[in-house]
């Protein structure tokens, strides 16, 4: 019978580098991905994820520094998808599919008290997120309305 | 020489194929956890002119290559390999000897098609049906095996081993199970105990998962779910109830409705479910026995009843003397995985043996100059893929120090040196070592290969049907290489 005494997986990353002329000390930003919707033919319902009309409306996105990014949002797309098409850093690991919690955004009680009601699964996925408050949702199952015009959306810290 | 602004990083990995645990651990009907690849490919896809990050698959630190080697080749080595290699072991009779018993990460890989993992097929056929007086050949690929299986822990490998034994082929049909995996797996099994010797509070798996058993039945698996109401009673000390304060208790309390939820649904009808699928909680496991027919074999699980004692976050499970027999044609291990150091590593000071860690501030390794570390390797296998991001910023910001420091302190090159530049350093060093070591690296496009050949419709099922995996590195390469 085989040995099942393994070897560990040897994943080793190496970073090799000339000398960096603008290296950082501060903390790192992770730069915003771009939306990866549209690389994903295999999502079932992308024409539906990807639905919108050319009206926007003016939100705030508030960053985890606290800085403001007030942005032109399509009515109809998820919000995760309008921070990714606006350059704003908010993860979406799972692509939207209420697999994860990296797209967790805090809202104002008046704002959150008109949203529709949250699934089983999206309240299951925000059990697991970082710093979770009562106003908080998961930006890939909120779409943008007429009345979102002016709020401000809060970026939670992800714990790092 | 010029000033080149950027980074440029290289990914070594030991199998042909990149991703690890999102290919060979995440469950194959969770295929929307696999969406991180979208983002891992898009690294190797959407480069730019400041850096760019190459793959070499196939590729195995501490046999075609020294850790030393690497870290002499490069500004700075991350070790990112996770806990493959050991599990935590319960310490009990028969652990080791019976046949039958074996780790739910070696399952897990099994079923996920990992090419070191294809033998514990044949184990799992034998547990599964060897002992059901049917010729197995004669039984079609619903037919559900009367085997009973436990698995020893509550985490979410244990809950994803039960469910995938519980879904069998017709629940897997249209993921990328492989199809001879399915053709063992057949109707799944009739049986199948979770037992962990805490309580359900304690448990350590997440309610997305004790969701999905919760809902077996309803998507048509023919399998109930069944927690006693008795022993959410017993789990319910006035500790436990402190655990499920406040806004850090939601997580819990939610897990408490659902099963006290379940507790309350189960009734006659549901003896026409042709299987079943139990949690059962404050049950430790104290021996395996074998089977009276064959003393190889493991025939029984003997757990002790335990009681809850102690603090809130601190309760222990105390043996009260009461035993329960398991019958058990198939055990799965699942009490967490162990990291392992790297060949090389063992004898220093690197590494946490009890902890199975790489002993690290903030990623950088102590005692190695440009050594760092991220992931499980660095802080232990537990976490989400989630807690990733978090783990990996933190050991990022480490580099940067370290680099910055260093680009501080860099003397002028003299122009002496020059044998320095006849040896080539980072990726063209890499990969000039590889090549006169004859080692077959598979590159990112090579990679792409292996994927679209897994993907060719000949090779599928369906129309549903992902991916065919490749089950050997033998034919990975024929893919990558043709």
């Amino acid at each position: 019978m085989t040995s099942l005494l393994r070897r560990p997986a040897s994943l080793a990353a190496s970073i090799a580098m000339r000398p960096l002329h603008q290296a950082k000390s501060s903390k790192i930003k992770v730069s915003a991905r771009p939306s990866m919707v549209f690389k994903r033919p295999e999502l079932g319902n992308l024409g539906l994820r990807s639905f919108s009309s050319k009206e926007t409306v003016t939100i705030t996105y508030i960053d985890a520094s606290g800085d403001e990014h007030p942005v032109q949002a399509e009515v109809g797309k998820h919000l995760l998808d309008v921070a990714h098409d606006n350059n704003i850093e908010l993860e979406g690991a799972c692509g939207g599919e209420l697999a994860c919690s990296t797209c967790h955004l805090v809202f104002d009680q008046d704002v959150f008290d008109t949203l529709p009601t949250k699934s089983d699964e999206e309240e299951d996925m925000l059990d697991l997120a970082f710093e979770l408050t009562e106003t908080s949702r998961l930006g890939c199952q909120i779409r943008v309305t007429k009345e979102f015009d002016g709020i401000k959306i809060r970026i939670p810290d992800d714990g790092y | 020489f010029g000033v080149v602004t950027g980074i440029d990083v290289d990914i070594i990995e030991r199998l042909p194929t990149p991703y690890g645990l999102v290919r060979y651990g995440v469950a194959p009907d969770h295929p929307e956890v696999k969406n991180v690849e979208n983002d891992f490919a898009a690294l190797f896809e959407n480069q730019n002119d400041a850096s760019s990050v190459s793959y070499y698959g196939n590729v195995s630190v501490g046999k075609d290559i020294s850790l030393s080697k690497l870290q002499s080749l490069y500004d700075v080595v991350i070790l990112a390999y996770g806990c493959q290699a050991a599990c935590k072991r319960l310490g009990i009779p028969g652990e080791d000897s019976l046949e039958g018993v074996l780790r739910a990460r070696e399952f897990v890989a099994w079923y996920n098609g990992h090419p070191e993992y294809g033998h514990i097929g044949s184990i799992v056929q034998k547990c599964l049906w060897n002992t059901s007086g049917d010729d197995e050949r004669e039984l079609d690929s619903s037919a559900i095996s009367p085997a009973r299986v436990v698995v020893i822990g509550q985490g979410n490998v244990a809950l994803d081993c039960a469910r995938i034994l519980a879904k069998g082929k017709p629940g897997l049909i249209d993921t990328d199970t492989p199809s001879q995996v399915l053709d063992i797996l057949k109707g799944g099994v009739s049986h199948v105990s979770v037992v962990g010797r805490r309580g359900h509070i304690q448990g350590a798996f997440t309610i997305k998962e004790l969701r999905e058993l919760t809902k077996l039945k309803d998507e048509g698996n023919n399998a109930t779910f069944i927690v006693r109401r008795e022993e959410l009673e017993r789990g319910m000390t006035d500790s436990s109830k402190e655990e499920l304060k406040g806004a850090a208790g939601r997580p819990k309390t939610r897990i408490d409705k659902l099963l006290q939820d379940s507790s309350k649904l189960y009734h006659s009808s549901d003896e026409d479910s042709k299987k079943q699928v139990e949690l059962r909680f404050l049950m430790s496991p104290v021996s395996l026995v074998p089977k009276d027919s064959n003393s190889d074999r493991v025939g029984n699980v003997i757990c002790e009843r335990t009681k809850l004692e102690g603090e809130a976050f601190n309760q222990k499970a105390v043996g009260t003397g009461e035993t329960e027999s398991f019958p058990a044609d198939l055990v799965l291990v699942s009490i967490g995985y162990k990291g392992m150091p790297l060949e090389g590593m063992e004898e220093s000071q690197m590494f946490d043996q009890s902890k199975g860690v790489v002993v690290n501030e903030h990623g950088k390794v102590f005692g190695a100059d440009n050594l760092f570390v991220t992931g499980w390797i660095k802080r232990g296998p537990t976490g989400i893929i989630g807690t990733n991001i978090m783990d990996s910023k933190d050991t990022a910001n480490s580099i940067m120090s370290f680099l910055d420091l260093k680009n501080n302190n860099a003397q002028p090159q003299s122009s002496s040196s020059e044998d320095e530049s006849e040896s080539l350093f980072g990726r063209n060093g890499l990969e000039e070592f590889l090549k006169s070591n004859n080692v077959e690296f598979v590159n990112w496009e090579q990679y792409l290969r292996i994927e679209s050949s897994e993907k060719e419709p000949s090779r599928l099922r369906s129309g549903d049907h992902p991916r065919e995996k490749f089950l050997s590195v033998e034919d990975m390469l024929i893919a990558a290489k043709g």
